[in-house]
């Protein structure tokens, strides 16, 4: 079907898959554009963990040597997952509140007013958060990988950590999207990210599992985090094997689909509530 | 879709807020090529109104068609026809009013050989071209506005809805949105223009209905609202310790009205020829009239006579 309003033409059903497509990738070449035109939004997501790498690294060398730590070349090469998985936390709480910020200021409205998928606005958003997820982890390890810290997986290994990378960051975003859609505050969306902060602290991000004990390895065993760093990290020490794949991709693709389940979840109880 | 010819029809539309009704009750039949002010202070129900015609806010109760659609069964048909440029001018400040434009394109299915023309023929349109590529944040109030009309345009929609499109412009702004609105009008675009500024009501609306706490308390033509007023109002300023005096005068030359704070107001039952026998009974009541001035029927007057007060941003 199209419709004619005067002279120009309509596209509707008779494309509807393709003209969805169309929409969300506009709407994820806007929320990039707006990422790259913020550089004082972004940057603490690039360099913040970098200098925390550089500093855990130089900090923490020598507790390489600890029973239960894996054999690695250095603390930075441990540490390489772990600030792929930071700085995509990171980054993703700025989309999110991006989104918040468009329904505090009314933009989603004039994207509500449009003849669009719903669903396409929330998938626009979290694909522009995606590609600054997959920017961010090739940027990491490009920065970082000649520290001494080579990925036993190779170019491949690489490859499958930046995807991994993105889609944490699809995930987290959606999680921050949701509290976005919940609460229409950019306020409430930044105020979440402590306690991501604090759920990075009690995981295997910084110390292998294997040396903890106590309450904090019981949190630790149970923190999704554990397992989002553990998946890249098995990459990068044990290699591109099926294993070290399956765990890079599988927990936060699982995560992910959860995650975008629920914003969805949240987007429809929204618009049901107007 | 419904065979009525009318683009707008709401029939006993009502819209809760919780315990508060927002939209009591409210009927509207705009014509095709009408230009229809819906005219109110801050808070009346307008905004609200039309955040239901344009199918942002689902009714309460009672039922709406625009262009031809029923507002809550076909939302995405009545979208795919209809223009609406909301209140506060929501846009990215970090994007070009050009890829503004082009992103609105692709959410109304423009093709993609027509996107750049289009985008072109608005920004020309609305004066934008030369800041076209010059990124929203950097704009005037005023320029946000003719961009929000620009976007509200591209797909060349059969009924426009203006939210307060002159709210916070300065007279030169507004002026040129009006020329623009009166433009898109002759061109044959039904429009429904939401505003709490009397002079906007009137210059450029065919009919109007007046909106407070919720309910239309008046419609109809602006000239025959105001005919139906009658009387001029004669407005005095008095020393606050004369008040009392000056009001038991006023009140033999006909019906007080509600005025700002400070002035007394009266509709002149003999018009202004008996202006001459106000000024001389209240002198000889010992009132010494600081300032006097004839109004003749106003929508204020209107609105003042229909709700018993008189209208905020009434003189903006």
């Amino acid at each position: 079907m199209t419709v004619a309003t005067s002279n120009i033409v309509i596209e509707t059903t008779a494309h509807s898959r393709q003209l969805s497509m169309r929409q969300t990738i506009a709407m994820a070449k806007r929320s990039t554009i707006e990422l790259a035109r913020q550089p004082a939004l972004i940057a603490p997501s690039m360099f913040f963990p970098i200098f925390f790498a550089v500093l855990s690294a130089s900090s923490f060398s020598k507790t390489t040597a600890i029973p239960g730590f894996p054999k690695v070349e250095s603390f930075m090469q441990f540490a390489l997952a772990s600030t792929i998985v930071q700085g995509v936390l990171f980054g993703s709480v700025t989309g999110a509140a991006a989104l918040a910020t468009d329904i505090e200021n009314g933009f989603f409205d004039r994207l509500l007013l449009a003849p669009t998928t719903r669903t396409g606005i929330l998938l626009g958003r979290l694909a522009g958060s995606a590609l600054f997820g997959l920017f961010q982890s090739a940027f990491f390890l490009t920065v970082l990988v000649p520290f001494n810290a080579p990925i036993s997986g190779g170019i491949p290994g690489a490859l499958v950590m930046v995807l991994s990378g993105g889609i944490v960051s699809l995930a987290i975003g959606a999680i921050m999207s949701s509290v976005a859609i919940r609460t229409g505050s950019a306020e409430a969306v930044q105020g979440a990210f402590p306690l991501l902060f604090v759920l990075l602290f009690f995981s295997s991000a910084f110390f292998p599992r294997e040396t903890m004990s106590g309450a904090y390895k019981r949190i630790a065993d149970i923190n999704p985090i554990s397992y989002l760093v553990e998946g890249l990290r098995a990459l990068v020490l044990e290699g591109f094997t099926f294993s070290a794949v399956v765990r890079s991709l599988l927990v936060p693709t699982v995560i992910c689909a959860a995650a975008i389940l629920f914003a969805l979840k949240e987007l429809r109880r929204k618009l049901a509530a107007l | 879709m419904n065979s009525s010819a009318d683009p707008i029809v709401a029939q006993n539309l009502v819209r809760y807020f919780g315990d508060v009704k927002a939209v009591d009750g409210i009927n509207i039949t705009v014509k095709t090529g009408e230009i229809f002010g819906f005219l109110g202070p801050n808070g009346a129900g307008k905004s609200t109104a039309v955040r239901m015609l344009t199918t942002l806010l689902r009714p309460t109760s009672g039922t709406a068609t625009v262009a031809g659609f029923d507002v809550a069964k076909h939302p995405d048909e009545v979208r795919r026809r209809i223009g609406v440029a909301l209140q506060d001018a929501a846009i990215d400040p970090l994007m070009t009013g050009t890829e503004l434009l082009r992103l609105q394109a692709v959410l109304y299915g423009i093709p993609q050989a027509h996107m750049k023309t289009r985008a072109n023929e608005l920004l020309e349109r609305v004066g934008l071209t030369a800041a076209a590529d010059r990124r929203v944040g950097t704009y005037s109030g005023g320029m946000r506005r003719r961009l929000d009309l620009a976007l509200a345009l591209i797909h060349q929609p059969t009924v426009l809805f203006l939210d307060e499109p002159t709210t916070g412009l300065d007279p030169m702004s507004r002026m040129s949105l009006w020329e623009e609105v009166r433009r898109l009008n002759n061109e044959g675009t039904t429009v429904m223009l939401t505003t709490q500024y009397l002079e906007e009501a009137d210059q450029l609306a065919d009919r109007i209905a007046i909106i407070d706490a919720g309910k239309i308390v008046r419609e109809g033509k602006p000239q025959d609202l105001k005919a139906g007023v009658g009387f001029p109002t004669l407005l005095i300023t008095v020393p606050f310790d004369q008040t009392e005096r000056a009001k038991a005068v006023l009140a033999t030359f006909g019906d007080m009205r509600p005025t700002a704070e400070g002035s007394l107001g009266v509709g002149l039952r003999g018009g202004v020829t008996v202006v001459t026998d106000v000024v001389r009974k209240l002198d000889e009541a010992s009132v010494r009239v600081q300032h006097l001035e004839i109004n003749e029927p106003s929508l204020d007057d209107v609105f003042a006579e229909a709700t018993g007060h008189r209208l905020e941003g009434a003189k903006a």
